[in-house]
């Protein structure tokens, strides 16, 4: 007799659990899509930012997969520093357009306004002033392969961008200083490198050659208090992590300030170069890239002169990855 | 052997009405999918073939010159030729009595059949062994897997060898107990090994079965043991389906075939996006296959297969605990088991090469949807117990099989970007980091508002769809003629980006490209960005000249 209720009554739950998770699904599926943003709240989140934009601002989206929607409402108002900042000189102001609870910070923001299901939150930066971007000025620089026999200059030319693709590496832009139409990968101009975690950076490409130097010299760069500069390689050949670790070496008026040595797994990193003590606000400079073995070195650097209180320990500072250092 | 019941007149009838519903059902809504990538190489070989058949019947000492041969054969090389012979066959079929109302559907046609026969098949084999509303049961949940869905539209391997897998363990299960089913196991085999590489596990499955039965007969001091007559036939008539159906083995056949082994030994490694990581190299999470199978099948339909495994764990026994005299048979369940197991357990391995798409374990899906249906059975027994009462088992499967027709129904035509409750749906997935899509096949999403962007014709630089893909949308008619891709993003009018982590680059790419971030297209599924469409600013500039002044 109690075998028998025992039975029924495990029987019972049997049918529940089944019954239960079929309903489980069935009430799951309007849910998840009952807390997709709709339409309006992704405009009217868009409309609050834009009337609030200013030029310094970075727009971000979380979770990053939103990226492109936010992008899509507010791209317009995003320069290729602002979407693919090398390090966070220059920008002023935070805003993190989110869905689904996702944020990108932690501290409390100075302005959050919800849109049904989007949120917008802005945060106030400290970070330093930018006095000058090497990457906005590369069309002003000198470009030239040296070499035992001399100096060969790369000239500044207009020629076709590369067809674009999975697994070819930064676009070339439309214009680029070429040093060897033979060799494609052989051009130095401004781009944007997909990083060893997938973030975008907009940086210098400058493959190195060998040991013989691939030199870019600023001829009249603005200095302030420190010079941050970082560097990294395309993702697909650093992720190999097999190949020659790459040298860019920073001269200002023929003084050697500092070395960034990228190795393979040191993703998007840098240095931090004080100039604060050089007596000077404009300058010579020159960065050199070199390679053991330049096979699959697309490396790409990004500068910026800053102005900024923030203490450096000794002349130089490695810096991480991240840009909220 | 006598553990199974004889399939009547109304059990094939059953089955027949399933494959032609499910037939029916994918040939109504295949054109909502832009051809996939892998889609387009098979076509193309296909078309190849197509003409050296055409070569065969007009001039066959010619077509059977080795020059011929590798000509027609040398493309798509690395792929055994019965599948696409099927599709060439139904192009011709096409090009001379216009069957099909579009090009792509007579390509596609072929794996449809086989899909709808693997519904088929899947009832027949359940009504052998189980009550009728278990096989309904398992035929239907297998249909209604979001992803056999979107595969079993495609003019692609996968679901056919699924199909012919779960067709040679069935003709070696009923090969045990009737010889005459042997000579089938091994053309059956040999059509598996001329679908796809996935058929060569299968000797080691059933041998292990075979073993497991033979032992289990000893054991239980057995006098008539099972043949192994099967095996022969499928090592004898196996490779020569297989080299007969193939041309491209006519000649030079043992490097041929080695060619071929090692290049399925060997394959590159695809990147793919799990929990939050690309992976580009092994070894791939173990667990992979198996959350994968979590995310994207009906959770009731798993939990109904464990308790089936659980349901039928006396019929799963050891072979070492059958005593003297006890009763043995055919192990169904072990050998359905291990058809389950197998494939996942293959791409779990540290040493396999990264794939990722569920595509490539489809084939324990038939046997997970039987499990299904003994725990469905299960379940019916409960209620009726519980109940006491017999009425609730069409309640109680439609309860159980709605979950999957719902996410099914939602998934088209996005079916590789979908996930189910379980992985929070399509955004809890993205949130999760899985992998969005592959194979570039929802351009097809996009076709309509391409057509409206460019009325008047223009270029699009169409990321990982191929161009082969594109002409076929342009042959279906779904997008113009006019509107032709382009080989390089910077003269393209338009430029699509399909949303994969390590599609990232293809995205900055077009900033460069274009000079703006911005795209003017987001294609979304639940939400999630599927497609992004960025504008040449030169079009852009010319659309705006073109357009009348609002003020």
């Amino acid at each position: 007799m109690a075998g028998a209720r025992r039975k029924r009554s495990l029987a019972a739950w049997v049918w529940v659990l089944i019954a239960g998770l079929a309903v489980f699904e069935l009430v799951a599926h309007p849910l998840i899509h009952a807390a997709i943003p709709s339409e309006e709240s992704w405009e009217a989140a868009a409309a609050f930012v834009r009337a609030r934009y200013e030029s310094t601002d970075q727009i971000v989206a979380a979770p990053s997969w939103a990226d492109p929607i936010v992008r899509n409402l507010l791209g317009d108002l995003l320069s290729l520093r602002m979407a693919a900042p090398g390090d966070p000189a220059g920008i002023g102001r935070l805003w993190e357009v989110g869905i689904r609870g996702a944020g990108t910070r932690d501290e409390p923001p100075a302005l959050e306004a919800d849109f049904d299901e989007v949120r917008v939150r802005m945060w106030p930066l400290s970070n330093d002033a930018l006095l000058y971007d090497f990457v906005d000025e590369i069309a002003n620089a000198e470009v030239e392969l040296l070499g035992a026999d001399g100096s060969k200059v790369c000239p500044w030319v207009k020629a076709p961008s590369a067809r674009g693709g999975l697994g070819h590496g930064p676009m070339t832009p439309p214009e680029r200083f070429v040093c060897d139409s033979r060799r494609p990968w052989f051009w130095v101009g401004a781009t944007i490198l997909s990083d060893l975690e997938l973030r975008p950076k907009r940086c210098i490409w400058q493959h190195p050659a060998g040991t013989d130097p691939v030199r870019v010299t600023f001829a009249d760069a603005v200095l302030g208090d420190r010079l941050l500069v970082h560097g990294g390689i395309d993702y697909q050949a650093e992720r190999q992590r097999i190949h020659a670790p790459v040298s860019l070496r920073v001269w200002i008026d023929d003084q050697l300030v500092g070395e960034l040595v990228h190795r393979d797994g040191d993703g998007w990193s840098g240095l931090e170069i004080d100039t604060s003590e050089l007596g000077v606000e404009r300058a010579r400079v020159r960065f050199e890239t070199t390679a053991d073995d330049p096979s699959a070195r697309l490396f790409c650097w990004s500068a910026s002169s800053v102005k900024g209180q923030r203490p450096v320990d000794g002349a130089k500072r490695r810096l991480s990855g991240g840009l909220d250092e | 052997m006598n553990d199974a019941r004889a399939l009547e007149g109304r059990d094939h009838l059953i089955g027949a009405a399933l494959c032609v519903g499910y037939l029916l059902l994918l040939m109504g809504t295949a054109s909502d999918l832009a051809m996939s990538r892998d889609e387009s190489f098979y076509v193309h070989a296909a078309k190849s073939s197509a003409s050296w058949i055409t070569q065969l019947v007009r001039d066959p000492s010619s077509a059977l010159q080795q020059q011929s041969i590798d000509r027609a054969w040398r493309y798509n090389w690395e792929h055994p030729a019965w599948m696409k012979l099927s599709f060439a066959w139904s192009w011709l079929a096409q090009k001379h009595l216009g069957l099909f109302p579009n090009e792509s559907l007579a390509f596609r046609f072929p794996g449809m059949l086989t899909a709808g026969l693997l519904l088929w098949l899947i009832y027949a084999w359940g009504a052998a062994v189980m009550r009728r509303q278990g096989a309904f049961f398992a035929a239907l949940a297998f249909a209604l897997m979001p992803r056999v869905f979107y595969h079993s539209h495609l003019a692609c391997f996968d679901v056919p060898i699924a199909f012919f897998i779960t067709l040679t363990a069935y003709t070696y299960w009923r090969a045990l107990a009737d010889r005459r089913w042997v000579p089938l196991t091994g053309l059956a085999f040999g059509l598996a090994l001329a679908t796809k590489h996935n058929s060569w596990m299968l000797p080691g499955i059933l041998l292990i079965h075979f073993l497991w039965i033979r032992r289990d007969e000893a054991r239980a001091t057995r006098t008539e043991r099972a043949s192994i007559a099967w095996l022969p036939s499928m090592l004898l008539l196996g490779p020569l389906v297989l080299i007969g159906s193939w041309p491209w083995l006519w000649h030079d056949t043992g490097s041929r075939l080695l060619a071929y082994v090692r290049f399925h030994l060997r394959h590159v490694h695809y990147t793919y996006e799990y929990l939050g990581t690309s992976y580009f190299e092994p070894p791939l999470p173990v667990s992979v296959p198996f959350v994968m199978t979590l995310f994207t099948v009906s959770l009731t339909v798993l939990a109904l297969s464990l308790l089936g495994v659980y349901y039928r764990r006396t019929q799963l026994r050891p072979p070492w605990l059958t005593k003297p005299n006890d009763p043995t048979g055919r192990r169904t369940d072990v050998l359905w088991l291990g058809c389950m197991l197998a494939p996942l357990l293959a791409i779990a391995l540290p040493t396999s090469p990264i794939f990722g798409g569920t595509k490539h374990w489809i084939t324990a899906y038939p046997f997970l949807a039987l499990f299904a249906g003994w725990g469905f059975l299960a379940v019916i027994e409960s209620a009726e117990l519980w109940m006491g009462r017999r009425s609730v088992s069409w309640s109680l499967a439609a309860l159980c099989l709605l979950p999957g027709a719902i996410e099914t129904a939602h998934s088209h035509p996005f079916g590789l970007s979908h996930y189910t409750p379980v992985a929070g749906g399509v955004p809890g997935a993205a949130d999760l980091g899985m992998n969005r899509q592959f194979w570039g096949f929802t351009t097809g999403s996009l076709a309509s508002w391409i057509s409206e962007k460019l009325p008047e014709g223009g270029s699009v630089w169409t990321c990982d769809t191929t161009h082969g893909s594109w002409a076929m949308l342009q042959r279906d008619g779904i997008i113009a003629s006019t509107v032709r891709p382009a080989s390089s993003m910077s003269d393209a009018d338009l430029v699509l980006v399909h949303h994969e982590a390590h599609f990232n680059e293809v995205d900055y790419q077009a900033w460069v490209a274009f000079g703006s971030v911005q795209p003017v297209f987001v294609l979304r599924y639940d939400g999630v960005p599927v497609i992004s469409v960025y504008e040449n600013p030169a079009q852009k500039q010319a659309t705006q000249a073109a357009e009348p002044d609002q003020e």
